[in-house]
């Protein structure tokens, strides 16, 4: 009786492993088999070997640098930001988050479309600059320009959970360590940071996964000069019907992440215990 | 204090850089032109346009429907799968569910929506159904990603929950239903709801995966954004967007008043009013998400789906003037539904979903995917020789039966041009075109047209322009424009060079490659539908594109007071060499007989002039500014006078089409063709136009920077650990674990000490 009851219990979940291995397992498999096979079907490696051209070896590499950048970037910015929420008052705390929170709301296709108009050549930051006899600085189809979009765009993510390991410090222990004879300086250094490395952790996995993936912001801010991964993959799919291609890639931005996470939380793991 | 000033400026700062596009958006929506860059004065224009913009609400309307529905099936089946999962005492079966779960968190968007259109298009190939993406497969991608956030806001609660209450309450007389409802659902409930409205903003606010998973017929509001992106997007998108804005900022703070007086123990009856309200707002959420479901689902309704270019039908927006043109498909659905209505003797209505793609390779990708459900394509002439070939469109009458099918079939007629007649070949090369030619009719003719090169007059000096070379020409370095689709591209490249632009051999097809890779890092970007915005706004000043479109952006520019002009380019002998080109409207091989006769209707429609609903095929022409190939069209005074000395441009290959057809038009390619074409383009892709170190040399440096400070912490740390140990053995010896914060936390403290400690020594 009680052995079917518990049966019963644990069937609850029946449904959801139908789900998963319907529409998260099969489809992987799915990646992995294009990703091996060619455009009749036939197992081969061609596809993957393709993506050792050095042309798409680039885009591999660039991808990772500006995804990488982009992180970076963010970091440096959301961990002031977030330390500074974190001091103040518990109600303008509130609204300080929902502020940032605020953006990710409106869809990032328009905000990001919005990039363009402020950094064209002829856009309002130049018409700005113009009016105080600076010259016209070029800046949409850069580098630069779609660095900038990644962290715009992600950069909420890297202060949320940033703020919220901060927030959970006691601050008794900053106290203690202040009593013991740290100054300002070295509570940040030796407490305040060391103890918010979970936060970052996440932040940073936050912001890595979606730059190093994008394709929106690489077409709208680089011109299509810089084609990242992601490009590369939204291509095959939706233009140049070549499936294969496209899911080696996708199979290879896989692997890309898993090692990066992997990485990532082996130094969790020496550094601040948190398992991501 | 100091610090306090400086952390505040600061934040200010990155306050501003997150919303300065906001701010943007804001502005412009309420902009009196539809420019998006330039602010011409304060109007409330876009606000009024956007509650008639009916494929806008439409958007809105199936965003909702989806993220409720879409929400509400993840928390249904998550909340059961948090239960279950709690109860199974497996521990490696509990960890394998969890991490398959989590999968579609952790894996890249991109890869979560094209493994799922790989798995939905493999069973369509399975069900040979040339219709699997749907409705149907967004959902279940929505679901699939909901399910994750659901099942981590509910887990928790089952976990906190004492597992004694339920036995209490089933010992105090409960059934095991009651003690569900009356014991763990309380408890359990915060987590459901915030999982819930998790699910709804993730589904709400996704782009990436409904963008690899999408059909016809259904767009969501991101989508229709993405595809209004890639054109103009028009002010009242960003009005629509502010008005979100506002309508979250609210919500926001009424939570924050609500949420501040949570604190406050709360009495039985405040309690029981807030359920009151809690329940009630849901089942007001849940009614109008049903009454808007059930009022797309059970009336009769019958629906038309329409792909076709962008910016290429009248679509009722106003001028500069204000002035409004035709909606045409407006004026089909009343049309339409007047004469079905007659036909069945009740009430029918009819809904155009019209939806656009930037170029035939999109189209074509489009279709094999399995995104059908289209009942009019409108590809152009290379595209329907392949479609035909490939058996992806499907007769609409044979040769004979066409002008009863077709009952203005017969207008497609070539002008005679001065004293000369024309065979009867001659005349109905608009009906027999050379794509498709045969026994049955694939096709009718919408438009056709030459590709130009568009110029900004202000900037680019009459000497240099005439042939193709302008498109390389290096004194406009960065304000080149260039097509975004593979042949349209490399005829710009084989035109320059003299290539038959329908059979190039291995050694042109390579000069074509080097050609446009030489071209490369002077084009500012790949374009198809957004010209219009760079070439108007005069963000760039050159550009091949096709000629309608072309003189629409002369237009437009010239209301900026910005100067374009177009031409045909020639070859050294003054001869023009460029492609000439018809879109015709078509019926893929999946629409029903059902639907055929709907899109048929509609087909017939665009050829009408039919005074009473806004004659759609001069108002089409008007508003587009290509060739009509109807002779009621082109011959109608009142449109020739609204062309303004324009008609000559348009209608200059009329006079010998027939020739024109014959050396210019883009033909289907050889299937080996086609795979250099398509490799071709590819490696034009992935070809770095400009080889910048510096990016990779500060990664490098930083990444160098970041691994030397890990290493020596690591160092520095095994060094202190030795010290620690040696120093007080009996803490040393419980090694400071990795799963316990806490122990972390006392390590990180007492480190500190030590630290300041030796410090003061």
């Amino acid at each position: 009786m009680n052995n079917k009851k518990s049966l019963l219990q644990r069937a609850a979940a029946a449904p959801h492993i139908v789900w998963s291995v319907l529409f998260i397992i099969a489809p992987l498999i799915f990646v992995i088999y294009y990703a091996f096979t060619d455009s009749e079907g036939k197992f081969t490696f061609e596809n993957i070997a393709n993506l050792s051209q050095p042309s798409y070896l680039e885009i591999f590499l660039r991808s990772v640098c500006f995804a990488f950048l982009a992180t970076i970037i963010c970091l440096v910015i959301a961990y002031p930001i977030a330390y500074f929420i974190t001091k103040a008052s518990p109600k303008t705390q509130k609204i300080l988050i929902m502020l940032v929170m605020l953006p990710m709301w409106m869809n990032f296709l328009i905000r990001t479309y919005s990039w363009m108009a402020l950094l064209e050549d002829s856009g309002i930051i130049n018409t700005v600059l113009g009016f105080i006899g600076l010259g016209p600085i070029h800046m949409i189809n850069t580098e630069g320009a779609v660095i900038l979009g990644m962290v715009y765009n992600f950069l909420p993510y890297m202060i949320l959970p940033i703020h919220s390991v901060l927030s959970k410090i006691d601050t008794r222990l900053l106290e203690a360590a202040s009593d013991l004879g740290c100054n300002h300086f070295q509570v940040i250094t030796k407490v305040v940071f060391p103890l918010s490395i979970p936060g970052i952790i996440s932040g940073i996995t936050m912001v890595f996964v979606p730059s190093i993936s994008t394709f929106y912001i690489s077409q709208k801010l680089g011109g299509g000069n810089f084609d990242l991964i992601g490009d590369t993959i939204e291509r095959q799919f939706q233009t140049a019907y070549n499936y294969n291609l496209g899911a080696a890639m996708s199979f290879i931005l896989m692997i890309l992440i898993i090692i990066s996470m992997t990485i990532m939380n082996k130094y969790a793991d020496d550094d601040g215990g948190v398992i991501i | 204090m100091k610090r306090k000033t400086a952390g505040n400026i600061y934040t200010v700062l990155v306050f501003i850089f997150l919303y300065m596009p906001i701010a943007v958006l804001i502005l412009f929506s309420f902009n009196s032109s539809s420019s998006t860059g330039r602010f011409d004065g304060f109007s409330l224009r876009w606000y009024k346009e956007l509650f008639s913009d009916a494929a806008t609400l439409e958007a809105l309307k199936n965003t909702l429907i989806l993220a409720v529905l879409s929400a509400a099936i993840a928390t249904v089946i998550g909340t059961l799968a948090a239960y279950g999962i709690n109860k199974i005492k497996n521990k490696h079966l509990k960890n394998g569910i969890t991490s398959v779960t989590n999968v579609p968190m952790m894996n890249p968007e991109i890869v979560t929506g094209i493994s799922m259109m790989l798995l939905f298009v493999f069973v369509g190939g399975l069900v040979n159904s040339k219709t699997v993406l749907g409705f149907g497969t967004v959902l279940i991608a929505h679901v699939t990603f909901n399910l994750p956030y659901v099942i981590l806001s509910v887990m928790p609660k089952f976990k906190q929950m004492d597992k004694h209450l339920p036995e209490a309450a089933l010992d105090l007389g409960c059934t095991p239903v009651q003690s569900f409802l009356k014991v763990e659902l309380p408890q359990i409930l915060p987590g459901i709801i915030s999982g819930f409205i998790m699910a709804f903003t993730l589904s709400l606010d996704d782009f990436v995966i409904s963008y690899f998973t999408v059909g016809s017929g259904f767009e969501t509001l991101p989508i229709r954004i993405y595809s209004m992106t890639k054109k103009r997007v028009t002010p009242d998108m960003y009005a629509l967007s502010t008005l979100i804005f506002v309508a979250i900022l609210v919500l926001l703070i009424l939570s924050n008043i609500s949420g501040d007086k949570e604190k406050k123990t709360l009495t039985l009856k405040q309690k029981k009013r807030r359920k009151i309200v809690l329940v009630s707002t849901f089942s007001v959420i849940a009614a109008i998400t049903l009454g808007l479901f059930i009022g797309t689902s059970f009336a009769e309704v019958v629906t038309v789906n329409v792909y076709n270019w962008g910016e290429y039908i009248s679509d009722g927006s106003e001028d500069e003037d204000g002035v409004a043109s035709v909606d045409t498909n407006k004026e089909f659905e009343k049309y339409y539904s007047e004469y079905l209505s007659e036909q069945y003797g009740r009430k029918v209505k009819v809904k155009v979903n019209y939806t656009t793609y930037a170029s035939n390779e999109d189209l074509y990708a489009k279709l094999k995917a399995g995104a059908g459900g289209y009942d009019v394509i409108i590809p152009s002439d290379y595209m329907i020789e392949r479609l035909i070939k490939e058996e992806l469109i499907q007769p609409i009458a044979s040769r004979e039966e066409i002008t009863n099918v077709i009952k203005n079939y017969d207008y497609l007629l070539r002008a005679p041009s001065e004293g000369k007649t024309l065979t009867k070949e001659e005349a109905e090369i608009f009906q027999k075109p050379f794509y498709d030619n045969g026994d049955d009719v694939y096709s009718v003719m919408y438009t056709y047209g030459v590709i130009g090169i568009v110029y900004n007059a202000d900037h680019v000096s009459e000497e240099d322009i005439g042939g193709w070379d302008l498109l390389w020409n290096e004194k406009y370095s960065g304000k080149i424009l260039q097509f975004n689709n593979a042949r349209d591209a490399f005829g710009t490249a084989m035109y320059k060079l003299g290539v038959n632009v329908n059979d190039p051999t291995a050694e042109q097809w390579q000069a074509c490659l080097n050609e446009l890779i030489k071209q490369k890092p002077i084009v500012q970007s790949y374009v198809m539908d957004e010209v219009f915005n760079k070439m108007e706004s005069g963000e760039a000043w050159i550009a091949p594109y096709y000629v309608g479109d072309a003189l629409s952006m002369i237009y437009q520019a010239e209301q900026r007071g910005i100067n374009l002009d177009f031409y045909y380019p020639t070859d050294e002998n003054g001869e023009t060499v460029t492609n000439v080109f018809a879109d015709a409207m078509c019926i893929p091989v999946d629409v029903s007989e059902e639907q055929k006769t709907h899109a048929i209707a509609y087909i017939d429609f665009m050829l009408s002039v039919d005074e009473k609903y806004g004659a759609p095929a001069i108002a089409n022409a008007e508003y587009i500014y290509y060739a009509s190939p109807n002779r009621l069209v082109y011959t109608n005074p009142d449109y020739l006078a609204t062309l303004d000395g324009d008609e000559e441009i348009i209608y200059e290959p009329m006079s010998n089409i027939n020739e024109l057809f014959d050396k210019y038009a883009y033909r289907n390619l050889s299937s080996q063709n086609l795979s250099t074409l398509n490799s071709n383009w590819e490696a034009l892709k992935v070809e770095s136009s400009s080889f910048n170190g510096t990016i990779y040399v500060i990664s490098a440096i930083i990444a160098a920077a970041i691994i030397g400070y890990i290493v020596f912490i690591t160092v520095r740390k095994r060094h202190r650990r030795k010290l620690y140990w040696e120093q007080s053995p009996t803490v040393g010896t419980k090694k400071s674990s990795s799963d316990s914060s806490a122990d972390s936390l006392s390590d990180t403290v007492t480190i500190a000490i030590k630290r300041s400690k030796s410090k003061k020594d």
